[in-house]
């Protein structure tokens, strides 16, 4: 079988979109009209991944207006929306969660996080969170004195949330922890102690349904900690290839890999052969049972045209692929 | 300049409504009663003069030059007004912004459309479709227009080969690529672009403008501290100094709201850039809003010090006003809250500079300025802010004599 497909995060929004939201900005759209062409790209998008094959479906998150704002609304003693922080080393940016108090889950509106409505006919529903380690790495703590106390109060919560949402059908989770191989805004880089109490959140956070669990890496080089997450017990790990070195890998898992081989950050659209060579590469290092092509992260850092390109040259890629085994 | 603390301003003012939509279509006289009031404000003398102008020529061309040169006079006059010392360039009013403005003068380079930054916020993106090279004078005709009309000193800021090489997709240098590794891939393409913006793009610029008589360029690297990996850093020492190679005049580098470490990493390389007399830095954003010359008080300019024992020897720009939406509070005497608005009084301008000559230990070496350009405020905040900076550097100046 031709390997599967996935969105990996957030989708870019059509200029269309785009000029109705400033027009909104500027008072002269309603809330509304913008809700319709939300619906209108949303409806594309899962059009778009039907038609290349893909068996999950995610609607994009063309509403969501950060990586981190639909969790950290969903959780109590946590503030946001006076201070912005940059997205790791690109140019976008993130409200920054403030931790007042005790974490818990809060109330969870679904629509904030997914279309579930648009995803009626989709019976394997994806959605991308951050994981529990970059959530808290990302937050600026004026609460808890010990660290672990507050990245273990973020992982109990978060798998509350994910409880609810699965109760809407979805079946995929994807943990972004791009914080466990990039951390431009610390002045030393996590150490082992650290990835033990990441990993232990993240086993917290999968415990209720651990096979419905990716873990995606992203912005850094998972090589060194491959081995580990592969230990998690998760369907699948998530790697950046176009930041990590995968000449030194020698692995053997049954697990998925989600192989981020387009890239988010360039406008090149990579040609499906090179893409399939390069997977080929990949499997000839590691021994994998099941393979996922994606792009590295959230495809948001391109304008939309390039981003569904790209994701033709995956499904492209992805039959290839088959052909040459 | 020999007085202490002299003002500066850093970058962009708001476009007035007139200066926009004169650029695009012919004006009326409602369109330009808002410049009228200005005109008093500022004393423009000749403004009738030159709003007939306007009004009156049906060439699009000619009216768009004549409402640019006039919306750099009013910004000139603006900064003098307010009795700042360094005017700038009048408020980067010749330029759509700072990244856009350039791209569009690069051959071989196309924006490829918007991409999201946060909110409903967007940048439009370039891509380097092919070799590069400068089209067309990016900012010299807004130069020759401030030449003709400033009274005092003026700088010229531009955007660093650094920051529009981070800001943009390499497209065609990534492609003419070899190594294997995707990584090796990037990062090679980057060095690449980013020294053919520097030959083809930024030096011809400097040379034209240095020709022209500017004595200062301001260097605007917003993306540098984006990056803290020591390679980066090295890639960014290494285009600054090609930049600058040969030129005689002052050069500053202007880097603000950077990441949580971005200050700790560039005053570790402050000292490799070649020629580079003077930093200008954002510290009010972070600082709290109460008066003291304390380590607590004046917490925002904590960062200050690792320049200082890094061996930087320069000029400090000092960011002494805030220029976003300001929503915390302020202490009696501290300044005003209005709206989104902080006024900070001349006297909270008067403590930061002082509590950053302590640190400095030669008030000789700092400037005052906003944190960065004033384009998210308006001409009245803008104006009362900039009038303070220069009544708090008055005050501190007080205190040396």
């Amino acid at each position: 079988m031709s390997p599967e497909i996935q969105l990996a995060g957030i989708h870019p929004r059509s200029e269309k979109l785009i000029e109705l939201t400033r027009s909104y900005e500027r008072a002269k759209t309603s809330w509304n009209q913008v809700e319709i062409q939300l619906e209108q790209e949303t409806r594309e998008l899962i059009k778009l991944q039907e038609s290349l094959s893909f068996k999950h479906v995610s609607d994009g998150a063309l509403a969501w207006q950060d990586q981190l704002r639909p969790i950290a609304r969903s959780l109590k003693a946590v503030e946001s929306g006076t201070r912005y922080s940059r997205w790791f080393d690109t140019n976008t940016f993130y409200q920054k969660p403030i931790v007042k108090g005790k974490i818990s889950a809060g109330d969870t509106d679904p629509k904030n996080f997914l279309q579930t409505e648009l995803l009626t006919g989709e019976r394997n529903r994806k959605i991308t969170l951050p994981g529990p380690y970059t959530i808290s790495q990302l937050s600026e703590n004026k609460h808890y004195e010990n660290y672990p106390d507050l990245l273990f109060d973020v992982a109990l919560a978060e798998r509350e949330i994910i409880r609810r949402l699965r109760n809407e059908g979805v079946s995929l989770f994807q943990l972004s922890e791009p914080c466990l191989v990039y951390q431009p805004y610390r002045e030393s880089f996590r150490d082992q102690s650290e990835v033990e109490l990441a990993l232990k959140a993240i086993r917290s956070v999968v415990e209720d349904n651990p096979r419905e669990f990716v873990v995606q890496t992203y912005f850094g080089d998972v090589a060194r900690l491959l081995p580990k997450l592969l230990d998690l017990p998760i369907y699948g790990v998530g790697i950046d290839l176009f930041e990590t070195d995968i000449s030194s890998f020698g692995e053997h898992t049954a697990k998925a890999v989600v192989l981020g081989v387009v890239d988010s950050r360039e406008s090149y659209v990579e040609d499906p052969r090179w893409i399939a060579d390069t997977a080929r590469k990949f499997c000839d290092q590691v021994d994998v049972q099941e393979l996922v092509f994606a792009s590295n992260s959230d495809l948001k850092f391109l304008p939309q045209e390039i981003a569904n390109q790209k994701l033709e040259a995956l499904s492209k890629a992805s039959e290839l692929f088959e052909e040459g085994r | 300049m020999s007085k202490l603390f002299p003002v500066q301003e850093i970058g962009s003012l708001a476009k007035p409504k007139w200066r926009t939509k004169g650029l695009r279509q012919q004006l009326s006289s409602q369109d330009i009663s808002e410049a009228e009031e200005w005109a008093e404000k500022l004393a423009i003398q000749d403004f009738h003069d030159r709003a007939k102008n306007i009004l009156k020529t049906g060439n699009d061309r000619e009216r768009a030059r004549e409402v640019l040169e006039l919306s750099t006079l009013y910004g000139l006059r603006l900064f003098e007004t307010a009795g700042v010392d360094n005017d700038g360039v009048g408020g980067e009013q010749q330029r759509v912004e700072m990244y856009e403005h350039v791209i569009k003068a690069v051959q071989g380079m196309d924006l490829l459309g918007h991409v999201h930054s946060f909110d409903n916020k967007y940048f439009n993106k370039g891509v380097a479709e092919s070799k590069i090279f400068r089209k067309h004078s990016i900012y010299l005709p807004e130069f020759l227009d401030v030449k003709k009309y400033a009274h005092r000193a003026v700088k010229v800021p531009i955007t660093g080969a650094y920051t529009l090489v981070d800001w943009s997709f390499s497209g065609h240098y990534i492609q003419k690529q070899h190594a294997s590794s995707p990584k090796t891939r990037k990062t090679e393409a980057k060095r690449e672009f980013l020294l053919d913006v520097v030959e083809q793009i930024i030096r011809p610029e400097i040379r034209d403008l240095v020709n022209a008589g500017a004595s200062w360029i301001q260097i605007d690297e917003p993306a540098v501290t984006t990056h803290p990996e020591p390679q980066e850093m090295e890639l960014f020492v290494e285009a600054w100094n090609e930049t600058v190679r040969g030129f005689s005049c002052k050069f500053s580098d202007h880097t603000c709201y950077p990441s949580e470490i971005g200050y700790k990493v560039l005053a570790e390389y402050a000292p490799k850039l070649d020629k580079c007399d003077h930093l200008a830095l954002e510290f009010a954003n972070r600082d709290t809003s109460r008066l003291g010359v304390d380590r607590d008080s004046r917490e925002g300019y904590s960062d200050l010090k690792r320049f200082v024992d890094a061996g930087f020897n320069g000029e400090f720009g000092l960011g002494v006003a805030h220029v976003h939406d300001f929503t915390g509070s302020v202490s009696s005497g501290a300044g005003k809250s209005l709206g989104r608005d902080l006024i900070e009084s001349p006297e909270l301008v008067r403590d930061r500079l002082l509590f950053a000559s302590k640190i400095v230990g030669d008030p000789a070496r700092i400037w005052a300025n906003p944190d960065c350009g004033l384009r998210t405020r308006t001409w009245d905040v803008s104006l009362a802010k900039l009038a303070n900076i220069t009544k708090g550097a008055e005050l501190a100046r007080e205190t040396y004599e």
